[in-house]
């Protein structure tokens, strides 16, 4: 049992990452302020429900639920996430063993539900919700429903009550149908179709059921649930993967802790079931942040008290002033790991351009540069233009006066206050006149260490892991030029193993992935030039070329289009590539192709963003991208994608079109330690070669933007940690 | 148990994330602190038990030359000894002290209250006791708002705002380091915060010939919970 739960690997990783949530959350809250408000319990599809059948409850707003249930032979793991209050979405994979119905011993398959809340829970009235459940895979669960619940609590029973009721469709709508109120005609599951394109002419069609349960938590920890199912599960039956002999199941569940929720059931009459539940949120990390303080300011004495402090003679020249300043600043900087670049200083202005190779958050490394300025600079400069640099691209100017630093540190509004008179400007491509860090160039760095690469969702074994040894190397030989790449050795793993060759009607631009697996154990993954600049103070420029990828080798360049406080940018990006050998690391083989895209990316209010690209992808079909991603202040990204090409679902093959969620993991959100890096898992239920987009290294707008306006106001208390 | 196998098996998974070396100076993560750091403290925490209070002797604050404040945090137990790096007026009533820990951390006090911390975790970044300071002044008992800007951890922060009402409790004689003094001991009880219905608890020992706040139990966040502030030499 634990074997197979553990086999799905979103589960895995997940659960993991749940598993240090209790023991971090309990320690750290002393008093609670920061308590999980109420959160539903899930179903044995990983939605908040009864025991089979939903309910119309909504998780918290951002909450992230995985659920992994098993009785009668399946095994369902499901990713569930609480887009906005009121619309939630899931991704599920399944396996049912014996299935007589399809091709493979054990049947297995991906589906994708959304459900919508009509109207929140009330004094009288219940919340109301209605849902689709597999409403675009190939519809072994296809299902829709309205349902309705109303809590109870009080009178003379302890704890709580939720009662449900509701009305199926589809699964949820085969078993006690009490007509077909919006016409009949719904085809049944057929196994072995592709599956993929939205199938809203079969929703609400046929017969309808009512389903409905009551949950009952006695207690924080204990909960027992009951309910009437509205699934005659046809289909398992039908194959005897099990028998139904009942429509009603019971169940009882407990709170093992903050994140941890375990269930054991009897369904239908004849089956013992279990479900493990595991709910965190992206807004709480895992483990709070916590660094050294910064040394408070000291105020400077007045001008009219001290004038000979203000004197501005030391900054006559300023070339030599600049020179001073960048020698008695480099060492500081070293020491709170950033990396001075330039400095340009006037009596009364100081620009420092500088790297943060430390913080994620960018504005915890401007308050700290700003406090080694105030430390280290005469008392005549009163202007600090901090300027984050990554990769030699100016990212924006914050203009911090120093006198408001001196007096809102201790502000009963530190954060507010400073922000109202903080300047936030885009930054020249470069500083003229200033004194430049000789240190820098040119420079080496290198990094050894582990890599997992995964494969999921192969039928024959969905779960497949590489693991070896990873090493890193760039040389820069001048600002904005980069030679870098990397080589990986394979010292196990399974992927290779996979022995089925690509069967595309596409040329198979992804999916000879498994021919580069099986081309051999030292894999060098890119090698390439890389130069970035900045054409005008709001538009960035990247060229590279080389070896790109694993499978693609050529030429890439970019040109986005991004002021400092807008909400839209824009890029354009035009490649032409080659695909390369399967075995041997510098070759190429015959497919080439000039593939690029025209992209907007507009950042929504509350931290939703939306992209668009248009253009050709590489197996030269042409459509657009549309990508919606929900980023936490905090860093954590959640998002979703689909490719619309001229490639048709039948061309495409299983799935139709391509499609997937993406997550972004911050590593200081997990670990509570200053740290740059993140950790990002792209899933597809299918990968094919339709709208399959070049990995090119290097994109410009994740780099620009984590330095621009909405990132920095977002984390803008950063500047007082 | 379970969470000392659980801490160290997701340790381990960090670790995947951070196990490698490279040119550059690790920057701040350490592998093998993270995994020594979760395994031994789950060990000590379970084997000893919190850290026991340090008493103070007049023998020891006689031997201080600086200001010394004495805190005890009651989540964490044991007792630091925190120096005072800058006294400080800006444009609000009260000057400002800020304390420095011997683990690099600071509590900011106004005259006495705690309005900052930084590097405690879950910070207090800007806190507002105007009402406080005010019925500490005068020893009335009284009510009033406070607002708070808390650290989530992760470089955003919530506000939260808690009616409270203070109350003189009468005289009392408080012991520091066998010196005794009379004190005004004053009590807060506020309610709100996120859902508003959450509590905080802070006690004032007010030496009125000086103003000054000789002790004191403080909430200093939601990660530190309360700490016990006493001034051993100002």
């Amino acid at each position: 049992m634990i074997r197979l739960l553990a086999k799905t690997t979103l589960s895995a990783a997940l659960l993991c990452s749940a598993a240090v949530l209790p023991s971090a959350l309990v320690a750290q809250d002393v008093d609670g302020i920061f308590d999980v408000p109420d959160r539903p319990t899930l179903n044995f599809y990983g939605v908040p429900g009864l025991i089979d059948m939903p309910s119309a409850e909504m998780l918290p707003d951002g909450q992230v639920a995985v659920g992994v249930s098993y009785f009668g032979g399946q095994t369902r793991t499901t990713l569930t996430f609480q887009a906005t209050p009121r619309i939630q979405a899931s991704f599920r994979y399944v396996g049912i063993q014996d299935a007589t119905f399809s091709s493979f011993d054990t049947y297995r398959d991906r589906s994708f539900d959304a459900r919508f809340l009509l109207r929140y829970e009330g004094k009288y009235l219940p919340a109301v919700t209605v849902g689709l459940q597999d409403f675009a895979g190939t519809g072994i669960y296809a299902g829709e429903f309205v349902a309705a619940t109303k809590t109870f609590s009080g009178a003379r029973i302890p704890g709580e009550v939720k009662a449900t009721v509701g009305l199926g469709w589809g699964r949820l709508g085969s078993s006690g149908a009490i007509g077909a109120p919006f016409g009949s005609n719904r085809p049944s599951f057929a196994a072995g179709s592709t599956g993929g394109e939205l199938s809203a002419d079969q929703w609400f069609r046929g017969e309808a059921a009512p389903f409905a349960g009551i949950e009952w938590n006695v207690n924080d920890r204990l909960g027992l649930k009951a309910e009437y199912s509205s699934d005659a599960y046809l289909t398992e039956t039908g194959s005897n993967i099990f028998e139904r002999k009942s429509r009603l199941n019971f169940g009882a569940e407990y709170q093992v802790n903050d994140a941890v929720r375990l269930g054991g059931y009897y369904l239908y009459g004849s089956e013992i079931g279990v479900n493990v539940q595991v709910q965190f949120n992206p807004k709480r990390p895992v483990a709070p942040l916590r660094m050294a303080a910064p040394a408070p300011y000291v105020l400077r004495p007045s001008r009219q008290s001290n004038p000979a402090l203000f004197e501005e003679s030391w900054a006559a020249s300023t070339s030599e002033a600049s020179a001073d300043v960048r020698d008695a600043l480099i060492p500081a900087f070293e020491k709170e790991g950033f990396v001075l670049v330039e400095a340009r200083t006037s009596a009364n202005t100081t620009e420092v351009r500088y790297r943060n190779n430390r913080h994620r958050a960018t504005t915890i490394s401007v308050g700290r540069v700003a406090r080694i300025l105030a430390r280290t600079l005469p008392s005549s400069v009163e202007t600090f233009r901090i300027v984050p640099v990554v990769e030699n691209l100016a990212q924006s100017t914050v203009v911090l006066r120093r006198s408001d630093l001196e007096a809102l540190e201790t502000d009963p509004n530190a954060s507010d206050a400073l922000l109202a008179v903080a300047g936030i400007t885009s930054a020249t491509p470069n500083l003229a006149g200033s004194a430049r860090n000789e240190a820098l160039f040119p420079s080496f760095k290198w990094s050894l260490g582990p890599y997992l690469a995964q494969q999921l969702f192969d039928p024959d074994k969905p779960y497949r892991v590489d693991a070896g040894l990873q090493l890193d190397a760039s040389y820069s030989p001048a600002p904005g030029w980069t030679i870098a790449g990397q080589v990986q050795q394979r010292l196990t793993g399974s992927i290779a193993d996979d022995g089925g060759v690509s069967t595309s009607l596409l040329p198979a631009v992804r999916t000879d992935a498994r021919q580069y697996s099986r081309g051999g154990d030292t894999i060098l993954q890119n090698l390439y030039v890389n130069r970035q600049w900045k054409l005008s103070p709001d538009v960035y420029g990247r060229v590279t070329a080389g070896y790109l990828e694993r499978m693609f080798g050529g030429v890439s360049a970019e040109v986005l289009w991004k002021p400092v406080a807008s909400r839209l940018a824009l890029g354009v990006e035009a490649n032409y590539v080659k695909q390369r050998a399967f075995d041997d690391a510098f070759g190429f083989r015959d497919y080439s192709i000039a593939t690029g895209h025209a992209s907007a990316y507009y950042a929504l209010n509350n931290g939703y963003t939306a992209q668009l690209d248009v253009g050709r992808y590489l197996a030269g079909d042409v459509g657009a991208t549309v990508t919606l991603e929900r980023e936490f202040q905090n860093g954590f990204k959640v998002g979703g994608f689909f490719t619309l090409t001229d490639a048709s679902a039948i061309e495409f093959g299983e799935g139709s079109f391509d499609k997937g969620i993406t997550f972004s993991v911050p590593l200081d959100w997990l670990i509570g330690q200053p740290d740059r890096r993140n950790r990002s898992i792209t899933v597809r239920p299918v990968r094919r070669d339709g709208g399959a987009r070049l990995n090119a290294p290097g994109r410009l707008y994740e780099q620009v933007r984590s330095g621009h306006r909405a990132d920095l106001v977002g984390n803008w208390s950063g500047v007082w940690e | 148990m379970m969470k000392l196998v659980k801490r160290s098996a997701c340790a381990v998974a960090i670790a995947g994330l951070l196990a490698a070396c490279s040119s550059e100076q690790p920057e701040g993560v350490n592998l093998g602190k993270l995994l020594v750091g979760t395994v031994k403290g789950a060990a000590a925490v379970r084997k000893a038990g919190p850290a026991q209070k340090i008493t103070v002797t007049p023998a020891m604050v006689a031997n201080t030359k600086v200001a010394a404040l004495q805190v005890n945090p009651e989540a964490f137990g044991g007792s630091d000894f925190l120096r005072r790096v800058t006294i400080r007026r800006d444009s609000r009533n009260g000057d400002v002290e800020i304390w420095q820990s011997s683990d690099n951390a600071h509590i900011f006090l106004r005259e006495g209250v705690v309005v900052g911390t930084r590097g405690v975790g879950s910070d207090i970044i800007a806190a507002d006791a105007s009402y406080t300071q005010r019925a500490l002044k005068t020893g009335k008992s009284t009510s009033g708002l406070r607002r708070f800007t808390v650290s989530d951890g992760d470089v955003t922060t919530t506000k939260m705002q808690f009616s409270c009402e203070i109350r003189n409790l009468g005289g009392e004689k408080i012991i520091i380091a066998d010196q005794s003094f009379n004190t005004v001991h004053m009590r807060e009880n506020c309610v709100g915060g996120p859902g508003g219905d959450k509590v905080l608890r802070n006690e004032y020992w007010v030496h009125m010939p000086t103003g000054k706040v000789r002790k004191s139990r403080q909430w200093v966040g939601p990660r530190a919970g309360y700490f016990e502030l006493i001034l051993l030499k100002s």
